[in-house]
């Protein structure tokens, strides 16, 4: 089972790497503030390293397939500042996350709220 | 810089996209913090004598202007010489949005450079300071750079040896106000985000003062008969953060090769 979600993850890395080049000019511009979208997920994977924290989780569609996506969060020297360890999301998680979306529409939010599987939102920064 | 193959194409951008987000100011991210800037702050207690140790964090007061984004003093140009005028248009800015992440030869975000003094303080990120008897020590949680200011006597060299970040003396000025005086900076830095470039004459004189036990001011004044018409100056202002630890950032090691997301 971990082997596999590893195994996700890489593929889910090497699909971004091979659409970084539409994706060249991230940052905080990058990411379309109007175009807001909010889901309830499964984590797959918290990559919980510099330079930003990430989730990697599954969304189910209305049609039932399942959609691959991403959420950036801030340094997680930041986050650990505000109670985060690399354990606070785990695979299987079932989270509610919203953002806004990145512009060149890929599978891809800057984070702007986070709900656990316990319910309580988690802290974004280290104030 | 040569780009030969698909990764150098995919990695060079990411690196660039991802130390900008980082670097830049996100003046959104403040939007969920509990209380903060907008509320009176508690009356803090008296600042203790010659001492500045523990880890600081920028945060500016509501109305007060402060160095933010790329350079010193927002809205108000450096007063660049003829000379340093010639050479900022050699320094490519990403983070004044003039140049793409392409096109930036900005040394930090393209081969994580040390950022050099004072820009160094752009990092959001806290640094620590530790005193010991011969120097006070300032590290910066930002690719873990560590400052000292020799507090043993020695004079400023009059001949230094060009430092990423400089050669520093501290001495106290007052129980509250602790002056470093650095110079002989690397060639190869850039004093502020957007490009402002030094000669090997810059001398940064900062004076830490310590306004009450969890507030810090830091005047910075950036004087350079080469490349500067007259003293470029700038106050920052930092908080006592007695709970915070540094943890490790490292440019090389963290930046350069991230895929992304």
């Amino acid at each position: 089972m971990k082997k596999s979600l590893i195994t996700l993850g890489v593929a889910i890395v090497a699909v971004w790497a091979v659409t970084m080049p539409a994706l060249a000019h991230h940052g905080g511009a990058a990411f379309d503030q109007t175009d807001r979208i909010t889901f309830s997920g499964t984590v797959t994977e918290l990559r919980f390293a510099n330079p930003h924290v990430l989730i990697f989780f599954d969304v189910k569609t209305e049609a039932g397939a399942t959609e691959q996506w991403s959420g950036w969060l801030t340094a997680p020297n930041k986050l650990a500042r505000a109670g985060w360890t690399k354990r606070t999301l785990n695979p299987g998680d079932e989270i509610t996350i919203a953002g806004s979306r990145h512009k060149g529409g890929s599978h891809i939010l800057q984070i702007e709220m986070l709900v656990g599987p316990d319910g309580k939102e988690l802290p974004r920064f280290e104030d | 810089m040569r780009i030969g193959t698909i990764r150098s194409l995919l990695t060079v951008p990411a690196v660039f996209a991802v130390v900008l987000c980082v670097h830049t100011a996100q003046p959104a991210a403040q939007g969920t913090r509990g209380g903060g800037a907008a509320e009176a702050t508690p009356p803090s207690r008296p600042a203790p004598a010659r001492d500045l140790t523990g880890v600081w964090m920028k945060a500016t007061p509501p109305g007060v202007q402060s160095f933010n984004g790329a350079t010193w003093t927002p809205g108000v140009p450096p007063p660049l010489t003829a000379w340093g005028l010639e050479q900022l248009k050699g320094n490519r800015s990403n983070n004044t949005g003039d140049y793409t992440l392409d096109q930036t030869n900005d040394p930090v975000l393209i081969k994580c450079f040390p950022p050099g003094v004072p820009r160094v303080y752009f990092h959001p990120y806290p640094f620590e300071i530790i005193q010991t008897p011969k120097a006070v020590l300032q590290v910066f949680e930002y690719d873990h750079f560590l400052r000292r200011f020799w507090v043993d006597g020695r004079e400023l060299p009059t001949d230094p040896d060009l430092l990423w970040m400089g050669n520093s003396v501290g001495r106290w000025a007052d129980d509250s106000t602790f002056v470093v005086e650095t110079v002989g900076f690397d060639l190869r830095t850039w004093i502020d985000r957007a490009g402002t470039p030094h000669s090997d004459q810059l001398k940064v004189t900062e004076r830490f003062r310590r306004v009450s036990f969890d507030r810090l001011e830091l005047d910075f004044i950036m004087e350079d008969p080469i490349a500067l018409a007259k003293p470029w100056t700038a106050t920052g202002y930092f908080e006592l953060r007695t709970d915070w630890e540094l943890g490790e950032i490292s440019c090389s090691g963290d930046y350069l090769e991230w895929p992304g997301a």
